[in-house]
């Protein structure tokens, strides 16, 4: 009697095409991406001079009560060089740092010089450092310069350097853009062209002019004040 | 926001591939398991093209503000959703480049399955394609909430993010009824 034999299962082929496979997904996925960069090429973001400023959307403070701020609402993206527009200055503070609290002098003597050509703002983090604790009344307190304990870790805000400031300072205390903007530590302050690419960054000294601070950039880039 | 010839591109591709889906259930053995990779394929592919249609949108509006490749007003729109800063991200990466890497993955494992149905390890690139789908899905369902209450002026709906998530969708349903065909004797 002759034995019946199963029916054999199909067996795979020989080779391996899962290396192919990853070859073709490769191809298949950069062909999307070259498609894509002749589309719309990747704009380089970053805090260095040359790159696009780091966007952010946060509450700011502007004297009243507290909005929604979006950085990118203020750049003009047609803006050419020579042309109008406001320069932008971000500036980033801890109402606890006293480098911070002696900057309050020298912002204000930049803003009531450059106020027609800039717009000024302030981002207010919260350094991890013992006694840094601050808080949107401080915020407030220390833009308006209005009695409140606790500016300069222990001071009153009342009494810091320079006049109330009238730009908008932003609440940035849970630091969600200070990891974008590569903050080396406060107070820290860039020059953005009108169309939001950073045009000096103290971190880059090499590309500037022996020695030279936001005023003298300021001077220099933008002029004619 | 008018259906512009991308996005009906991505919807056709949508259809086609529930079509290869539906026929696959119509049909036993091989013929049914290769309509069912087909079908999680084309979802794929219209992933990966909708994800790298999002990234360029997202490029257009670092570069000048608007992007003429989605309307940016309205509640069908993709300006506050993509360009928005605090949400088009992962960890600093654009969600257009985290969906293409996914999609990536989605694509190589049906297609290794598509170029040898028989071998060895295609019961464990089923399950391989089943979990990546299931990892997918909490995302998906974040981008949602996010598209609906979290960015400026919510609630809005992104079309070729839609897109996406529906082919991540479309792709676990398909990755699902691999596995079953698998596991009751049917993938030949």
């Amino acid at each position: 009697m002759a034995r019946r034999r199963r029916p054999a299962a199909p067996k795979g082929r020989d080779d391996d095409v899962r290396p192919i496979a990853a070859l073709g997904t490769f191809g298949v996925t950069s062909m999307i991406l070259m498609a894509v960069m002749l589309l719309a090429p990747v704009v380089k973001v970053g805090p260095s001079e040359g790159e696009l400023a780091p966007d952010f959307s946060a509450q700011a403070y502007s004297g009243g009560e507290w909005g929604d701020f979006r950085l990118s609402d203020l750049f003009n993206k047609s803006w050419a060089p020579g042309g109008d527009g406001d320069w932008i200055v971000v500036q980033y503070i801890d109402t606890d740092c006293p480098y911070c609290w002696n900057e309050g002098e020298l912002m204000s003597q930049l803003h009531s010089q450059w106020n027609k050509e800039v717009t000024f703002v302030t981002v207010v983090v919260e350094l991890g450092i013992q006694g840094h604790d601050s808080s949107r009344g401080e915020v407030e307190a220390f833009r308006d310069k209005t009695p409140y304990d606790g500016c300069k870790t222990n001071s009153n805000c009342a009494d810091r350097p320079g006049n109330p400031h009238s730009w908008i300072y932003i609440d940035d205390l849970n630091a969600r853009t200070s990891g974008d903007w590569e903050l080396p530590g406060t107070p820290f302050a860039a020059l953005l062209q009108p169309d939001g690419i950073v045009a000096w960054n103290p971190q880059q000294p090499g590309n500037h002019p022996d020695g030279e601070e936001m005023g003298g950039a300021l001077q220099r880039l933008v002029g004619g004040s | 926001m008018a259906l512009d010839a991308p996005l009906m591109i991505f919807i056709a591709g949508l259809a086609i591939a529930s079509a290869f889906a539906l026929q696959a259930r119509s049909k036993d053995g091989e013929d049914g398991t290769r309509a069912m990779i087909d079908s999680g394929l084309t979802f794929s592919v219209v992933g990966l093209m909708s994800s790298g249609w999002t990234y360029a949108i997202h490029n257009s509006l670092l570069d000048s503000g608007e992007s003429s490749m989605c309307a940016s007003e309205g509640l069908v729109q993709c300006g506050s959703v993509i360009g928005d800063p605090e949400w088009n991200n992962l960890f600093g990466i654009p969600w257009g480049i985290t969906g293409l890497l996914s999609f990536s993955l989605l694509f190589f494992l049906f297609l290794s399955l598509r170029m040898d149905m028989h071998a060895k390890w295609a019961e464990s690139f089923t399950t391989y394609s089943l979990l990546a789908g299931f990892a997918g899905l909490p995302f998906v369902v974040f981008l949602i909430f996010v598209e609906l209450t979290q960015v400026e002026g919510a609630p809005h709906i992104c079309p070729f993010c839609t897109v996406a998530h529906l082919s991540l969708v479309g792709f676990l349903a398909a990755a699902h009824a691999l596995r079953g065909r698998k596991q009751s004797g049917m993938w030949a």
